[in-house]
């Protein structure tokens, strides 16, 4: 029942986002033709690399292109829906906006992550699957059923995994209030995901697996979809994304104690 | 029923000079100190109650506001809404509550008040035909007509504003704060939302307390009134009872029909206003029938007038006495904790 409430929530908040959307209608278009261009450009690096290679730290052109795929579908959900959200929720927090989240019955956290979402990003993700079907026609063989169960429950970790990193991102916000050059880093590092994880050495490697889970983002799904992934790993990135989601609750938690209002 | 007990909120704030250097320094040590936005301030608000509650810009009485409402924990008190711990945030006590901020907007800027007004029933779950019942209400009360269809940042101030108040009461709260709620709005404004208020206070037997720059506001809605100055209460009870205890002198005004000396209105009472078109003098209660039969029958006036001194003066003697008393007295303890530790302590306790 509960659950029932909040995904009317939800579809409600989607209808709004498309209304906001469409209320400037040019911007509209504009943004639709944005998201073409990127996509086209998310593919450039990698026909860059291996212009003259065949293989990068293990990886072919075709299931390195496998990545990016996964990599673009991911800053599609990112950008369309987990980072509008999640930048206003500092916006609010900057003018006291915020108070009337509170001042609501229903889940604060729930009410913020999902205020806004962009809706031409679906072009990104509708993209992502188009990159993932190009490089198995180039591989020659479609994935087993079993490799995109397990990639389907990936991408469901890898979403909750980075939705976390950014809540605890935004609960920082509630201390320091500006936090822009702190988002546009991760922005930034987020950017790596589109590489294999294999394509870092030492340190970064470890950074980019453990600290700020890339590999869980992007790698790992597209390894399971290949057909490549271990079972183990599969389930400890499950154990993972659902370990920060925790660690994101009760830092969410933490922070509304700490709320202190922008002054009227 | 609103209980608060020995209320307390602190804040840690970071305050540094002006300049540079001391950006700089800002930048590696960090000099905190301890704001007391309300200290120990106690009173019981029955059912149906209206309260003004006034008090200087600082003095306390949004954060008191923001605490009743659950936005803000205390850091020491007891506080109560219709049996309510506001900090627990129930669902069930945000239902029968409502903030309403005059400089805070809840109203999405692009879209017409309507989609915010869909957003908040799905949100408190009003049934549709009750909120259909509701809309109605709220339309032949605030005159709302075809403005919940018009984008908000097309919307003026005042239409905002009135957008803003369906917004926060479409779920029939019970208990209504309000917050500087006319704040920005021209007179006709004013009357039409101080009406909505009183109409909606009878209609619901809603408890409201109010906060208002316009003494008007507060004169023509709260019987009651708290004043609150450096985060304590200096006065709670009646308003008229306010105003003779600080002001017990009427003013009394009238258009002279011809030229009266000065000399002989000071024997009267103190001369406020002494114009060819209008006089008027402050008179104390005690003298005021001799002063006006003295007037009426020694005197060629017309358009006699008599009335409480404006709530304005009374509140800027109240608060100057209060400050004056305050100076005179022995400075016993600092208000503000320099020290780091102690500000760290203290804002511990507050999270606590």
């Amino acid at each position: 029942m509960i659950g029932g409430r909040y995904l009317r929530l939800l579809g409600l908040q989607g209808r709004i986002s498309l209304a906001t959307a469409m209320q400037y209608r040019l911007n509209f278009l504009v943004e639709g033709v944005m998201s073409l261009y990127w996509l086209g450009w998310n593919l450039l690096p990698l026909l860059v690399l291996y212009n003259d290679r065949q293989s990068v730290a293990g990886w072919d052109q075709s299931s390195a292109l496998v990545v990016i795929g996964w990599f673009v579908i991911l800053r599609g959900i990112l950008e369309g829906a987990i980072n509008p959200s999640l930048t206003d929720v500092v916006e609010r927090l900057r003018t006291g906006s915020f108070d009337y989240v509170l001042l609501k019955p229903a889940d604060a956290q729930f009410l913020v992550s999902t205020s806004r979402f962009v809706p031409w990003r679906l072009v990104d993700v509708a993209g992502g699957v188009g990159i993932i079907v190009w490089a198995f026609v180039r591989l020659g063989h479609a994935p087993t059923p079993a490799d995109i169960a397990v990639a389907a429950g990936l991408l469901v970790a890898a979403c909750l995994a980075m939705y976390a990193l950014w809540i605890m991102i935004v609960c920082a916000a509630f201390w320091v209030v500006r936090l822009d050059n702190l988002a546009f880093l991760l922005t930034a590092v987020f950017d790596a995901a589109r590489w294999p994880i294999q394509v870092f050495r030492g340190a970064w490697r470890v950074l980019f697996t453990f600290v700020i889970p890339l590999a869980l983002m992007t790698t790992y799904p597209a390894m399971a979809l290949l057909g490549t992934l271990h079972g183990r790993t599969a389930l400890a990135c499950l154990g993972g994304a659902l370990a920060m989601s925790l660690a994101a609750r009760l830092a969410w938690r933490a922070a509304l104690r700490n709320y202190t209002s922008a002054s009227s | 029923m609103i209980v608060v007990d020995e209320l307390r909120k602190h804040f840690k704030v970071h305050r540094r000079p002006p300049g540079l250097r001391a950006a700089l320094r800002s930048v590696f040590h960090r000099r905190y100190e301890v704001v007391k936005a309300v200290d120990g301030v106690s009173f019981t608000i029955e059912r149906g109650e209206r309260v003004g509650f006034l008090g200087p810009n600082g003095a306390g009485k949004t954060t008191t506001l923001k605490v009743l409402s659950g936005l803000l924990h205390p850091s020491a008190g007891r506080v109560e809404v219709d049996g309510h711990v506001p900090g627990a945030r129930a669902a069930a006590f945000l239902r029968q509550i409502t903030l309403v901020m005059g400089q805070k907007q809840q109203l999405m800027w692009d879209l017409p008040p309507a989609e915010t007004y869909a957003m908040n029933r799905a949100i408190f779950e009003v049934p549709r035909d009750q909120f259909d019942r509701t809309m109605k209400d709220l339309d032949a009360l605030l005159d709302l007509g075809p403005l919940s269809t018009k984008p908000t940042r097309q919307l003026s101030l005042g239409e905002r504003m009135k957008c803003e108040l369906a917004a926060a009461l479409l779920h029939t709260p019970t208990t209504l704060f309000l917050d500087e709620p006319t704040i920005g709005l021209d007179v006709a404004m004013q009357l039409g939302i101080r009406e909505f208020i009183r109409e909606y206070n009878q209609r619901h037997d809603a408890t409201v307390l109010l906060t208002s720059h316009y003494m008007d506001d507060v004169v023509a809605l709260c019987p009651r009134v708290i004043v609150i100055d450096g985060g304590t209460i200096i006065h709670d009870g009646d308003l008229r009872a306010l105003v003779k205890a600080i002001r017990p002198d009427k003013l009394v005004s009238f258009r002279p029909l011809a030229a009266i000396d000065l000399a002989d209105l000071e024997r009267l009472g103190r001369v406020v206003q002494h114009d060819p078109a209008r006089v008027a003098l402050e008179v104390p209660e005690d003298h005021l029938r001799d002063v006006v039969s003295h007037l009426l029958s020694a005197m060629t006036i017309a358009d006699l007038g008599i009335e409480d001194p404006p709530l304005e003066d009374v509140m800027r003697k109240l608060f100057k006495d209060k400050r004056a008393a305050a100076a005179d007295a022995p400075a016993d303890a600092a208000d503000a904790a320099d020290d780091d530790d102690e500000a760290r302590r203290d804002d511990d306790e507050g999270a606590a």
